[in-house]
Parts: structure tokens; sequence; C-alpha cells
């Protein structure tokens, strides 16, 4: 820095998103997420069809007039269905992603922030926790309880929380020993000035980056449980469900049935994986910018 | 000159980046003989380093060479094929590099990295490479070598870890060795030995040798002719001797000012004003104009070209040999600095502020600041990083603690801040003993006592404006309103000579010496007694450590602050001290008046200390036995006197018994030493 | 070294501790307890209050826990009421099937990614870097059943190259001698970690190329392959075993899914069948087991991690 013009410089929030803005890949991720919840909350606007009816004299219709994606087993219109279970795929994967990682942020907060023993012994209940894969402990539990939305988001939430715990942990431990928290200490700072003030809004980058992969994963978890049959009782349907309805129909070349969910979940999973990745990276810029004048 | 080794011709180098480029080098010409050395001097930022880069031509991504020659031996290095210089590299030309710890492979043996240039260039069989590497470490000074071999570089300490670099290099005996700031990161006895060891080798070997660095005392006495670099040039060249005696660029001149070693009593160390140009830009006229009091129109729109013979130098306005020749700094940048009248004193009283006495602390060797990562359960014992340590700082006096890495100097100042509190022992202030005060009360207490940290900027949230980060001890402190915290800010930032506009600016804009000015204004925010300053001009150049250097001294003529001022640097100790402390591993082992204790050092470390400190002037009488070997862990300190395992003069009686303390001579100046 | 692995032995035994815990926790978050799942459901009220009295279930909790504890030290882990088979001699024959599925998985991963991460860290930036990066995306973001789907239906379905079903054969020699049965589940199964992995590989790549230690390499006259063979890989490999061991859960949720769809009987197949049935002794069973090697493959990650690395190896 040569000169102290007059204008102040653009904070560390502004300058992250002019950064993720200049990202082609999170832009492009940011635009098909749009894009698909358009076309699912506001999609059958345009499309309206009938979703709880099922219609046996239209099954397995190839697509054609009316039904540009075919139709299912029971008669549903696959456009409208796929519409239909995205919202489900979506709100249950956002609120289970959100949940997880508010939970794993205080619960990873709090063990990094008082350490030793209190640190110790949650670190290892995760570690347990982390030790059975999520897939089989989500099966056990949704074999045990009767699935519904909510049920379903606290589920999901119930495994996810662990990495945020385990990262947000390591951050605040990290961010414990920082010269900037001795020296507010010595200005006689406390426990919540550091937390608050200090060690949260500098974890904020990381806290947000791994959501997006929260909510990529949890959005996934759906589709795995409804994957092996642990979904919403019908007429309700999501991406999971609807692929694995249309599993039955692999053998006779059925493939609107498939394709459509199939490749709907990993249009939303790598959008939200592409946002996670340019947001890091815009996070890095600015870290890569400080320190260096 | 005789048919030179290296010829360096109008060298021209440039860094890319993601949107600037940087005109690293412009235009830079050397030449070297063989067998001679050549030291490169400047700021950090001036291209020395790049200078040296790109012979081996090992620039950073997006360096590249864009016109210029580098003859090697009759090969033009700048346009070599690929294969040509690997031919070169490490077999005829050889390179040290600045950090030890980071430029060795973690994961291979020490052995198979000291082979490993002989396999490539020599034709000899391993085990023929590998009895060579072992010879080479035993020349290198490694002890034990045979067992070494087989060990991996976490195991050796810096300064053993450097002189494996240097093995490294010198394996192939080559004709050159580029030696970048081979020292800096080490200890002061650690680096009087590695410079030792460099003169040794040269010698013995035949080569020649650029050593590039930003300590003129490095240069001083170890190479015949000096290279001077300023904004990616060579600003001056000329023998060792004449450039410290008759400088004539006025930058070099500027630079030999601002070294504490140079300052006296009435004439304090002169920074230079400003930072070196960025180098985005090629600017015209004399780079050093915009910083230098001399520079007239000329200067400013025409670029002076290197010219001279043996000593030539880039400068309309030359110092006149004349006038230098008595007192080269006599006249700096800074027209006033000169005249200025010598400083009174500052005002102290002898009330003590500050009083320790026996003051301990030790760490469970598996937890705290010594811990290796995943160090695992152990019973091995502490670390004793201050053992029993008892001193008083009175009221307005600065109070200098100087000791190596590891003497427990910073752990005391984290002691006497109240960021840790001690294993034995009392801290007392202003009567009151700190670990005997309520929370209300320690919280009051911290307006008292306040650190300046060796990295300001580290010490500053990143996501705080400047403003923010100078309200925050008066929020926590409850001080003032908003208005009256404003305008409290804005005094602090006249204090520190920064602009007001500097409160919307986030921390990272502003260079080394600005952070440290705003690290000095926000310790002052609460009109403390007392700053423990840790360091706090270690990361600076000299032109910019003389500035703050300055500051600190007029800060403190006009508000009355006590410092405890921290730091490695004897040259700087010396110059602000009223007091000085010498630590060494967790014990203080002498104390007394600044001037009694630097000039006539009473305890064998302190006179080894004094003997390792190169001063920057070719003709000072070499010192006395400097320090030799390496400081034992502060896990296992030795019994009885702790120095003895490192002192000449150690007899039984310092193993069995630790020293008393003594106050012979002068008043007020004790030494713990059975020999004294 | 020594302490470093008598801590981690330490917490893994905690660990281990808490998985058991977490199992004992959801056997008695099943709906009318122990008794109902393993009586079935159609037991009446008396026939649970005396499979409770008689198997100790209406005394307190720890109490409990310690006779569960003492249950699992002798293999007890219960029967299948479905298989009529105890869920030990189920998992002794499944669990070889699966180490099996997920050992091969595990070594293609490794095979195919560590070249293509070092190939991205060379090319960065270029056309090479570029698609492999968005493949990885895809990879990474493709469910394992999804993924399984479209390779049956091209591989096997329209090219007729590979079976669509895993090979049945009881033994491992017998699984492996049908080998082309197996390469749709392995790849399968694959897919999702060669991602993950290539990624981490490319990284570490370019993270050690910046190094200081290659500069150095380069003044002494190596050149660039060499410098990648001698220096870096050994850098970059071995933070890789630690990975392997972090991703153990997410290899055995694959199996889990592949196996189901690909009809492989190991003991994803057999926690498939039972989640069908409720067959809850068989579901916790294989829910434990699957914890304990996560624990245990982890601990051995991390000892060879330690083993590779010479700063831990021999502190000094």
């Amino acid at each position: 820095m040569t000169t102290l013009a007059l204008d102040a410089t653009p904070g560390p929030a502004r300058r992250t998103l002019a950064a993720f803005a200049g990202n082609k890949l999170a832009l492009t991720g940011a635009l098909v997420l749009l894009a698909l919840l358009a076309f699912c909350f506001l999609g059958p606007l345009i499309h309206p069809t009938d979703q709880i009816h099922t219609d046996l004299s239209q099954t397995n219709l190839a697509p054609g007039a009316g039904h540009p994606l075919g139709t299912t087993d029971l008669g549903y219109d696959m456009l409208g269905r796929l519409m239909h279970g995205g919202r489900t795929s979506l709100e249950v994967g956002l609120a289970a992603g959100v949940l997880a990682t508010l939970f794993g942020t205080v619960y990873g907060a709090v063990a990094g922030y008082f350490g030793g023993w209190a640190d110790a012994a949650m670190m290892r209940v995760t570690d347990a926790a982390l030790a059975i894969p999520a897939l089989f402990l989500l099966v056990v539990v949704a074999t045990i309880v009767t699935p519904s939305k909510p049920v379903l988001i606290l589920v999901i939430a119930s495994v996810a929380w662990l990495s945020p715990a385990r990262l947000v942990r390591g951050e605040a431990l990290a961010l414990r020993g920082r010269d900037y928290l001795h020296a507010m200490r010595l200005m006689g700072g406390g426990g919540g000035r550091a937390v608050f003030r200090h060690i949260l809004p500098n974890a904020v980058g990381t806290v947000m980056v791994n959501a997006t992969f929260q909510i990529a994963d949890a959005i996934l978890y759906v589709a795995y449980l409804s994957f092996l049959g642990l979904s919403l009782p019908p007429p309700a349907a999501d991406w999971g469900s609807m692929l694995s309805a249309g599993i039955t129909y692999t053998q006779v070349g059925h493939w609107w049935l498939i394709f459509p969910p199939g490749l709907a979940i990993v249009l939303v999973v790598a959008a939200f994986h592409c946002i996670g990745d340019g947001l890091r990276d815009a996070f890095d810029v600015r870290l890569e910018n400080l320190g260096r004048s | 000159m005789t048919h030179p080794l290296l010829r360096i011709e109008d060298l021209r180098v440039e860094i890319a980046g993601r949107d600037r480029t940087v005109h690293a080098l412009d235009g830079v010409s050397l030449d070297l003989a063989p067998g001679d050395s050549l030291g490169i001097v400047g700021e950090s930022g001036c291209g020395k380093t790049m200078t040296a880069l790109s012979v081996l031509r090992l620039l950073p991504p997006g360096g590249r060479i864009t016109g210029g020659r580098i003859l090697f031996d009759g090969t033009d290095l700048a346009a070599a094929p690929e294969p040509v210089l690997r031919g070169i590299r490490g077999n005829t030309l050889g390179m040290v590099f600045q950090d030890p710890l980071t430029c060795l492979n973690p994961t291979l043996t020490i052995g198979a990295q000291v082979a490993e240039p002989l396999l490539l260039h020599g034709s000899l069989s391993k085990a023929e490479a590998r009895s060579r590497a072992e010879e080479m470490l035993r020349l290198v000074g490694l002890p034990r070598p045979a067992e070494r071999m087989a060990h991996y570089p976490h195991q050796l300490s810096g300064g053993m870890r450097q002189r494996v670099a240097i093995a490294m290099a010198l394996i192939c005996e080559p004709r050159l060795l580029i030696a970048d700031e081979p020292t800096t990161a080490l200890d002061a006895s650690t680096r009087h030995q590695i410079l030792e060891l460099i003169d040794d080798l040269r010698e013995r070997l035949g080569m020649a040798l650029i050593l590039v660095t930003h300590d003129l005392g490095v240069i001083a006495r170890r190479v015949d002719r000096v290279a001077v670099m300023y904004g990616g040039r060579i600003a001056e060249r000329a023998p060792v001797r004449r450039l410290f005696t008759t400088p004539r660029h006025r930058y070099t001149q500027a630079l030999l000012a601002a070294l504490p070693e140079r300052a006296t009593a009435g004439r304090p160390p002169a920074g230079i004003p400003g930072l070196p140009p960025s180098l985005l830009t090629r600017p015209t006229g004399c780079r050093f104009a915009p910083r230098c009091g001399f520079a007239g129109d000329r200067c400013r729109t025409t670029e002076p070209d290197l010219a001279g013979g043996e000593h030539s130098f880039a400068c309309f306005h030359p110092v006149d040999p004349a006038v230098t020749r008595t007192d080269p700094a006599a006249a700096a940048t800074d027209p006033a600095a000169g005249l200025r009248a010598p400083a009174a004193p500052p005002e102290r009283s002898d009330e003590p502020l500050l009083r320790l006495s026996g003051v301990a602390k030790t760490y469970p060797l598996r937890a705290g600041p010594f811990a290796r990562r995943r160090s695992g359960e152990g019973r091995a014992g502490e670390i004793s990083a201050v053992a029993g340590i008892s001193l008083t700082v009175r009221r307005g006096e600065t109070f200098g603690i100087v000791g190596e890495s590891g003497s427990g100097k910073s752990t005391l100042g984290r002691l006497i801040v109240g960021l840790e509190a001690p294993t034995e022992g009392t801290i007392r202030f202003a009567g009151r003993d700190i670990s005997t005060l309520t929370r209300r009360e320690l919280r009051a207490h911290r307006r008292n006592v306040q650190l300046m940290f060796q990295d300001s900027y580290a010490a500053m949230d990143p996501r705080m404006r400047v403003g923010a980060v100078l309200r925050e001890p008066l929020v926590i402190q409850g001080i003032g309103n908003k208005a009256e915290q404003r305008r409290r800010i804005a005094e602090l930032l006249d204090d520190v000579g920064l602009p007001r506009g500097a409160v919307d600016r986030y921390p990272h804009e502003f260079s080394g010496g600005q952070r440290q000015r705003l690290g000095l204004a926000r310790a002052l925010a609460l009109a403390p007694a007392l700053v423990v300053a840790d360091e706090p001009l270690s990361a600076l150049d000299v032109s910019v450590q003389a500035q703050i250097l300055r500051l600190m001294r007029e800060l403190q003529r006009e508000k009355g602050i006590g410092y405890l001022f921290i730091s490695h640097d004897l040259a700087v100790v010396r110059h602000l001290a009223d007091t000085v402390g010498v630590m060494y591993l967790g014990k203080l082992v002498e104390t007394g008046p600044a001037r009694s204790v630097l000039t006539r050092p009473l305890h064998p470390y302190t006179q080894g200390l004094l003997a390792t400190v190169s001063p920057p002037d070719p003709d000072a009488a070499a010192p006395g036995t400097p320090l030799s070997g390496e400081a034992p862990s502060a896990a296992a300190p030795p019994s009885g006197c702790r120095f003895r395992t490192r002192c000449p003069h150690a007899v039984a009686l310092c193993a069995d018994s630790e020293p008393p303390v003594a106050e012979p001579f002068v008043a007020g100046h004790r030494v713990a030493c059975h020999l004294v | 070294m020594i302490p470093f692995l008598v801590k981690r032995l330490a917490q893994a035994a905690v660990v281990l501790l808490l998985v058991s815990v977490i199992v004992f926790a959801l056997l008695h978050l099943l709906p009318g307890g122990p008794a109902r799942a393993i009586l079935g459901v159609q037991a009446t009220p008396e026939a649970l209050a005396h499979f409770n009295h008689q198997q100790g279930y209406d005394r307190s909790l720890p109490e409990q826990y310690v006779g569960y504890l003492g249950r699992l030290f002798t293999g007890d882990l219960g029967e299948s009421y479905k298989l009529n088979q105890s869920v030990l001699s189920l998992l002794g024959e499944r669990l070889p099937r699966t180490a099996l599925l997920a050992g091969l998985s595990l070594a293609l991963a490794a095979a195919l990614a560590v070249p293509l991460g070092i190939l991205q860290a060379v090319r960065r930036g270029r056309a090479a870097d570029h698609v492999l990066t968005g493949v990885a995306f895809l990879a990474y973001a493709t469910p394992v059943f999804f993924l399984g789907l479209v390779l049956i239906l091209v591989f096997s379905q329209e090219l007729r190259l590979l079976p669509a079903e895993a090979p049945q054969a009881d033994s491992v020699g017998g699984i492996l001698a049908d080998a082309p049965a197996l390469v749709l589940p392995v790849v399968t199964t694959a897919l999702g970690i060669i991602a993950a992995f290539s990624r981490y590989m490319r990284s570490a790549v370019l993270d050690n190329l910046g190094e200081e230690y290659v500069r150095t390499a380069r003044a002494k006259g190596q050149s660039g392959a060499r410098i990648m063979a001698r220096h870096v890989l050994r850098n970059a490999l071995i933070p890789l075993a630690t990975l392997l061991g972090l991703y153990l859960p997410t290899l055995f949720s694959g199996t889990l899914v592949v196996e189901s769809m690909f009809n492989y009987p190991g003991m994803g197949l057999l926690f498939w069948n039972a989640a069908q049935a409720s067959d809850f002794p068989v579901l916790l069973g294989v829910t434990l087991v699957v914890g304990v090697a996560t624990v245990l493959g982890s601990l051995i990650t991390d000892i060879a991690y330690a083993v590779l690395d010479p700063r831990i190896r021999s502190v000094p």
C-alpha cells in the first residue's frame, strides 16, 4: 500500500462475494440451482398435473404429447412428478443440511473453545458415531421410525451434523491460539467477546462452505433412503423413490422412468458442490490477499 | 579484472501475477572473478533474491528473464536449454537458501539428500557417494556424521540443518556458491558459526561466493565487494571497505545511517521515510528519489546510470567523500536528523513499577507451546521455560531483555502481561501481587500493562477495520462514548504518525512498518504505564526499524511510558534500553545498567553473545571468543549453572551448584556466575 | 512413535466402546424393545415379559449393557429369526465377501486416482485438468445406485459385455474366478472414491510442488520427472494412508448399495434383506461389525501413516 485513498475499502463479505461472482464454476452452480428451484416450485404453475390420484389407464406411457416425459407405472405425469418429487428432495435436503450445520457448529465451537477433557470426550462421541457408516445408521433408524418429512429431516440431520462439528472444532482450536485473541484478552475481554466477535465471524467462511456440502449430502441421503425402500408413503414422492420405482422397468427399456430423476439428483448435488467450491476459493482469495500488500 | 567467472549483463526479470506484473529486475549488471566474493544488500523487495535465483533460473512461478545475459564460465545461463542448466545446478554452481526448516525434504534421509547431487553429476557408485556425503557432513561440522546420515531433517536443529544444506550445495565442489540470506532464520551464535563455516570452506575449496543479505553486519567482514540494490537495480557497487567508509549513493548512506550500531546517544538511527517502489510500473527517474532528501528535478525525470570504475554508483547528487570520511552517517537522508539536539533522557523516577521475584514457569512436556504434534502421552517431564527470575522495572524506564531463541524471554513477556500465570514466584505491579486480583480488578489492571506483538498483523482480527481494532480496547474497558472514542482514535493515529483516514482500512492494507505503528497505537490506547514489546522490530527492514525505534522513544518521552523491550538484537537494545537483562535457558544470568552490561559484560555468556555480533564495519576488531555449540533443551537443563555446557571457563563447581547472584563492581550490575 | 501408538490405541478402545453403546442404544430404541425385536411382532405380552425376565431385560440399563458387552466378547450377537442362523455365523460367511469387494474397489480407486491426480497437477489449468475436474464433480454427485443403474444399462443391457449380477459363488476364490461379473460392482463402488482421491492427489502434489525443498532439488540439478518421483510423490502419498481410513465409512455405505443392486451375497445384502424383513438382530449385528471394522481400519491406516512418515516414526 502506498497511498491511503479517501474511500473505504470494501469489507470481507463484499470481497468474498466479488471473488465468488468472478468464479465461473460457482456462478454456473448457482444458476443451475436457481433453475432447479424454479422448476420444482414454480414449474407446476405452468405444467399443472395431478400427483395425488393414480390413473391406471395411462401407465408407462412413453414421452409424447400431453406427457413430455411420459407417465409412471401408476399413471402419474413424469414431468409433473419430477417437480413434485424435487420439492421433497430439496426441502428435506436443505432443512436437514442447515439443521446439521447449525447443531454441528455449536457442538464443534463448544468443544474447540473449551478444549481439554470436554473436547476429548465430545470428539470421541463424534468418532464413534462417524465410525458407523451413515447409511447403515440411517437404515436402522428408518426401520424403527415411520418416515414423514420432519422425521426424515431429523434423522438425516442426526447423522449429518458430525462433519461440521469436527470441522468447526478444528477451526475454533486454531483461532483460539491466534494472537488477536491474546490481544483481546489483554485488553480485558472475555469468552463471550472471543466467541462472538472474533471466532465465529472468522469461522463463518468454513461453516458456509461446509454447509453447501452438507446440503448436497443430505439430498443424497434422502435419495439413498428412498432407494433402500425407506421413503415417504405414496402418493408423496422424491427423486430417489422415483428412481428406485423405475428400476423395475430397466429390463423393458422405460428410460424415462430412470434418467430424469437420476440426472436431477446429479445436477442438484453437483450444483451445490460447485457453489461450495467457489465459496471456498472466494474465501481463500480473501485470505490470500490479506498479509500481502 | 581477470576473466570473470560470472558476468551478468543488463538482466531483466518480470514476475507475472494473477492480474499484474512486477518488474523485479530492471537492468542489473555484475561481475565476479573466480574465487572472489560479492555481497548483495538492500531492503526487502529490492531484487536481491531475484538476482540470486535468476542465476540458477529458479525463479518463482510466473517469473521469467525478459532480457540480458548471465554468463557463467562462458555459458549464457539466461538462454541455456534446461538440460545444460541441470548439468550446472548443484555441480559447478551451488546454492544455499534462507530457511533450513523448509528447504530440506522432510521424508528423505540427510544422507540421501546430501549424496543426491553426486549421483546426478558424478560417476560415483552409491556407496562411494555415501562415503563422500559423510565426509562432507564432517567438513561442515555436523557432529557424528555417520550416525546423522540416516536421520531425517526434523531430528536436527535449525543450525545443523543449515549445515546440511551447505554440505548439499558444496558436495560437488562448485566454482560458485550463492547463499541467499543463509543466516537470517538463525540465532546470533549459530549465525556466526555458519558464516565462519562458509568463510572457511570458501578458502578451502577456492570457490567464489555471492552472499545475499539484508544485514550489513553480515557482509562487512566477509566479502570483498558489495553491490547495493534498490528497486530492481544496482544503486552502488564498491569494494567493501570503500562502501562502508565512503558511500556515494544517497541510498547507501541512508541505509548506513539507519543502523542502530552506528547510532550514538546524540544521534539516533535515522529511518528512511516511505517504502521501496512496488515495481508494478517502471519508475521514471531515480528510483530512490521519492524517499531521498537530496533529490532534485533531474532525479525525478532522468534515471541515473551506474557510472565509475571499481566504485560505481548511480546518483546525481552523490555524497561528498570529504564529508563522509569523518562520519559516514552524519548527513543522512533526513537532513534534520543530525542537527537534532541530544535527546534529554526521559523522565523517570525510582519508584518500582513492576517487580518480579523468583518467577518460574514450567510446562508439562506433552502439552503447551513446546509440545510436538502428536507427541503422545508421556511422563518424560517438564520444560523449564523460565526458572526463577527476579527483576525490577521502574516507572518510565526501558528494560531490555536479551537472549537467543529458547531462552524464555518471550515466555517472561507473556507472564508479565498476564497471558499466562507463573508456576512459582510473584509478579507485583505498583506494589500489588497480580495473582491476588479479583476478576474485576484484573480487568482494570489490564489498562496498566499492554503488549506490543512481534507480528502486529497477526494480532489484529483480519475482519476488522483499523477503527474497530483501535476502538476495541476502549469498548472493553468502557472508556468514553462513541464521539470520545473516535477522538481518542484520531489522537492515537496522530501519535504514531498515520493518517486519520486509516480507520476505514483493513490491517492487510498496511506495510510492515505501518502495522507495527498500528500495534503501538493499540497498545497505547489504554494509556498503560508499561508496554511489553516482544521483538517488535525483528520482522522489519533496518530503514523501518529505525523509524519505529525513534517513534517508541519519542512516545516514551512524551508520555512517560515504561518499556520492557524483548529482543535478540543487541544493537537495538543498546540503543533503547536503560537497563538490560540477559537471559539464558530461562535464567537471568546478568542484569544492570545497559552501558555497563553491554560494554563490560561479566558473564561468559554475555561476553560470548557480544562476540558473535558482526558489527557493520569492515575494520572492526575481531571480537573475543564467540559462543560455540548450541543451547541444550529446556526439557533437560544442565545442573548447577545452566550455561556450563558451553562455557569456556567451566569448572567442577559449576555443575554442582547454582551460581549465586553477585554485584561485584558497578552498583546495580548483577551477575550469576561462580567465576566472577 | 511408542507414545503415539499408545495414545492412538487408547483412543480406538474408547471409540469401540462408544460404538457398542450406540448399537446398544439402538437396540433399546426399537419399538417394544429387544424382546419384540427377537421374538417378532406376533409375540404375546406374556411371552415378551417372560423373555425380558429370562434375558435380564427387566434389569437396569447399565446392568444390561454390561451383560450385552459380556455377550459381545463371547461372540454372541444373537440369532436371526428369519434365517434361523446365528448372526455370528452369518457374518462369518458374509464378511470376507464384503471385504473382498471393498478391498478391490479401494485398490482400483488408489491405482487410478494417484496417476489422475498427478496428471491434473502437472497440467494445472489446462484442458485435461478442467475435463477431469468436471468429471470428478459429476462422479461425486452421482448416487451410487444411479451410477450402477447406468452402468448396467450400458454395459449389460445395450452392449452385453458384462453380466448385471455379481458372482454368486460362496468362496472368495470362486468369486474371483468369475471376474467379469465382478467388474461392474467394483467399478460402481470405486468411482466416487476415485473422484475424491484424485482431488486430494491433485492438491497434495500442487502443494508439494510449491514447497521449498522442491526448489532445493532443482538447485541440485534434478529433472522435473525425477523430482516428482523421488521427492514430491513420497510426501504426497503418505497422507493418503489417513485418507483411506477416513473413507472407510463411505466405502462401506457404497458396498451396502452395490451389494443390494448387484445381488452380491455380502454383508450389505444381508443387511438390506434384514431391513426389509425387520430382522433386528441381524441389522444391529451388521451395524456393530461394520462400525468395529471402520474403527480398526482407520487405526491401521493411522499406524501405517505413522510408520511411513519419519516425522512421527522418529521423534527426536
